[in-house]
């Protein structure tokens, strides 16, 4: 690890709620010493039959990264889950990933050990998966099949070596789209797999796929299995 | 709480102020008439209803529409097609619009035909067309938009120097109006899905602009029509329609056919667009292809229900509104209370919130919804309360204004952030869509018609044209704030 100060054990935690929400996340993050957060645009999208039969399924949702001290993870999740009733269903999800190195934040020494709150678990995993603009939707559905049951889509461009080029003074980046999936570890595998095999990730230019592991998360609605 | 749920609640909010003014100007100094405040109230829910399902369509179904034109088309890599299809996009999509077949009409008649209905209509069309498709090229080559904006502007003064000083009021009007509800939001996504496949700065300042471009097109149609006719004067006159005294239900009844009809004229060639597109570049899955299809009737229906509201409930309510203010009060009251109107009818206009939700998209949330939404307001509302002032006062011809204000407007763009001269110009066309052209029409009309020596039909041109023009300045102001706000914090 290459930090400032050797104590540090940073995580990233991602807060996906509805449209508007995002500046009031960071706000409440930043009273218990968040040092910033980036918010960005996506969506998700709603499993009800009736719903889908309108065309009405998809929610536009805000994103909100923040990076801080592992310390800081519990309040994080209790506070944000307290203030915006998490969860309840359809309120929003938090989850955190360690990170392995950070680079511009400042470290907070004067909070107190408060690992309480969320739900300390290694159960889950997030999944991201890069595509070209407009399949998101069928990776979403593909892993609806092999079991995850929500994803945020957010639009995004860019473009491997082969792709990137000029036309005259435009510099031309395809448009993508980011499939982010929480996902259990127990079902990671099947939903990969059935990702894979649907979109052909594996195949050459059609996309990216990889995950990461999940320290903790608050608001996921558990299965009733 | 669904989508449905939370556009109608958005949607409430921005027609209860207006809603509430024309109420209390009832209950206060200008009744109306029970018959005529029932319709307004009918209508009011009309259009909520409408408005809230039209944004929603055009949400799902006509903004990726027209993104995936705008990049598809990019991704082609060829500019004679961006050229062509930019040219056949521009003329399809503008050639139903309704509120030029309104403008086409009034000048086939104040013209006593000279300038027939269709020849307008098509030239318009046309010109709308090639300022489409050179604002697009201006995206792939990079062209400032101020420098574009400047060369397009400065054909227009030196087309309003040769051509006959009446057609002014028209040939700005026809600016604002033909960019209506329809036009906007595809024009604009289009715009947005040209430049979302570039990297970089440009890709969110180059999102705006198109629109304002491509309104530029019908005032020059319009005023080169106007040199070659070689007409000298206006010499026809309006018809002016006498006030309804139908029943309050069977107004609504008989406006909803016409309605639907005009609607259906207005959204065949997107259709059709959409469909010859979908088979040649886009191939979306069949559920994608749905979605949008659903899309494309939830605007149909809102259309509807929208423009059933401001016709059959809005329009008349704003002409007795005000006749009865410039009988009954000062000059001063006139004034405000088109101040107020203004400020109000805004929030209501349709493709205000597209463009507000692009807005949103584009800057990731960074430009403060409400900043853009207060700051077109006041420019309504200042457009609406000059154009009061032209009315009551005689001297005051509209080129007063127009003249100095477009000359502010060009060269504040040299000093207005990038971004902001786009939203800017796009601002324009979106703050003069139906609410305008009808109610605010409607009321200046109105207000003219109780005015000895106004003209009514004269009068009336050039209300549009000022809706159109005060945007301009207020947002480039705006933009200008919010950079030296955003230096100081940094």
């Amino acid at each position: 690890m290459i930090t400032g100060n050797i104590n540090i054990e940073p995580v990233l935690s991602v807060v996906v709620v509805n449209m508007g929400m995002g500046s009031k996340i960071l706000n409440e993050a930043k009273k218990i010493g968040i040092s910033g957060g980036t918010i960005f645009l996506g969506r998700g999208t709603v499993k009800k039959r009736i719903l889908e039969l309108l065309g009405l399924d998809e929610v536009k949702k805000e994103i909100v990264f923040m990076i801080s001290d592992k310390e800081l993870e519990g309040r994080l999740h209790k506070d944000l889950t307290d203030i915006f009733h998490l969860d309840k269903p359809n309120k929003g999800i938090v989850f955190s990933s360690p990170v392995s190195r950070i680079i511009g934040i400042r470290n907070h020494t004067d909070v107190n050990d408060s690992r309480i709150g969320g739900k300390e678990d290694m159960d889950y995993e997030v999944l991201f998966t890069i595509v070209e603009r407009g399949l998101g939707q069928d990776v979403v559905d593909a892993a609806t099949a092999a079991g995850s049951r929500g994803a945020t889509i957010i639009n995004a461009r860019g473009s491997g070596i082969h792709e990137n080029t000029m036309f005259f003074s435009m510099n031309i980046e395809p448009e993508k789209e980011i499939v982010m999936i929480i996902i259990e570890k127990e079902k990671s595998f099947e939903i990969i797999k059935h990702i894979k095999e649907v979109m052909h990730i594996d195949e050459p230019g059609k996309g990216i796929m990889f995950a990461m592991e999940v320290s903790k998360t608050s608001g996921l609605v558990k299965d009733n299995k | 709480m669904n989508i449905l749920t939370q556009k109608i609640k958005d949607v409430v909010f921005s027609i209860l102020p207006i809603t509430v003014i024309v109420l209390i100007l009832n209950f206060t100094i200008t009744p109306i008439g029970a018959n005529m405040i029932s319709r307004f109230i009918i209508g009011a829910i009309f259009i909520t209803l409408g408005l809230a399902i039209f944004l929603l369509g055009v949400d799902i179904g006509v903004q990726p529409i027209g993104s995936l034109m705008g990049s598809s088309l990019t991704r082609k890599k060829s500019l004679w097609m961006i050229i062509i299809f930019g040219f056949i996009l521009g003329f399809l999509i503008n050639v139903a619009e309704p509120d030029l077949l309104v403008l086409a009409r009034q000048v086939d008649k104040v013209t006593s035909g000279v300038l027939s209905q269709i020849s307008v209509v098509v030239v318009v069309s046309i010109g709308i067309g090639l300022l489409v498709a050179v604002g697009l090229t201006r995206i792939v080559f990079k062209i400032p938009l101020h420098k574009l904006l400047t060369i397009l502007y400065g054909i227009i003064f030196l087309l309003v120097l040769l051509a006959p000083g009446e057609f002014l009021g028209i040939a700005f009007d026809s600016g604002g109006a033909t960019t209506g509800s329809m036009t906007v939001p595809f024009i604009l996504a289009l715009g947005i899905g040209m430049s979302s496949t570039q990297g970089g700065k440009a890709s969110e300042e180059d999102s705006f602009g198109l629109v304002g471009v491509a309104s530029t097109g019908p005032m020059i149609a319009v005023l080169m029509m106007s040199l070659f006719s070689g007409i000298k004067s206006l010499t026809g006159s309006l018809p002016y329609e006498a006030a309804n005294t139908d029943g309050v239900i069977v107004h609504f009844l008989k406006e909803i056919p016409v309605m639907v009809f005009e609607v259906i004229m207005a959204m065949i060639p997107l259709l059709v667009l959409f469909l010859i597109f979908q088979i040649l570049f886009f191939k979306l899955s069949r559920k994608q292809l749905m979605k949008i299809l659903k899309g494309l009737v939830y605007t149909f229906i809102g259309f509807v229900l929208f423009l059933t509201g401001v016709n059959a409930g809005f329009m008349e309510a704003g002409s007795a509104i005000g006749y009865a203010l410039a009988t009954l009060t000062g000059d001063w009251i006139v004034i405000l209370v088109g101040f107020i109107l203004g400020f109000t009818v805004i929030l209501a206009e349709p493709a205000v919130y597209v463009l507000n939700e692009q807005i949103r998209e584009v800057t990731s949330g960074h430009i403060n919804k409400k900043a853009i939404l207060y700051t077109l307001s006041i420019g309504v509302a200042i457009a609406v309360s000059l154009s009061m002032v032209r009315i009551l006062v005689p001297g005051i011809k509209l080129w007063h204004f127009l003249i100095p204000g477009y000359l502010i407007a060009v060269a504040l763009t040299y000093f207005t952030p990038k971004l902001f001269v786009g939203i800017a110009f796009d601002s324009g066309g979106v703050a003069s869509g139906p609410m305008t052209a009808t109610f605010i029409l409607a009321f200046a009309q109105g207000v003219a018609d109780a005015i000895e020596g106004a003209d009514v039909l004269m009068d009336a041109f050039g209300v549009i044209a000022m809706v159109a023009l005060t945007p301009l300045i207020a947002i480039q102001i705006l933009g200008i704030i919010y950079e030296r706000k955003s230096v100081k914090r940094s």
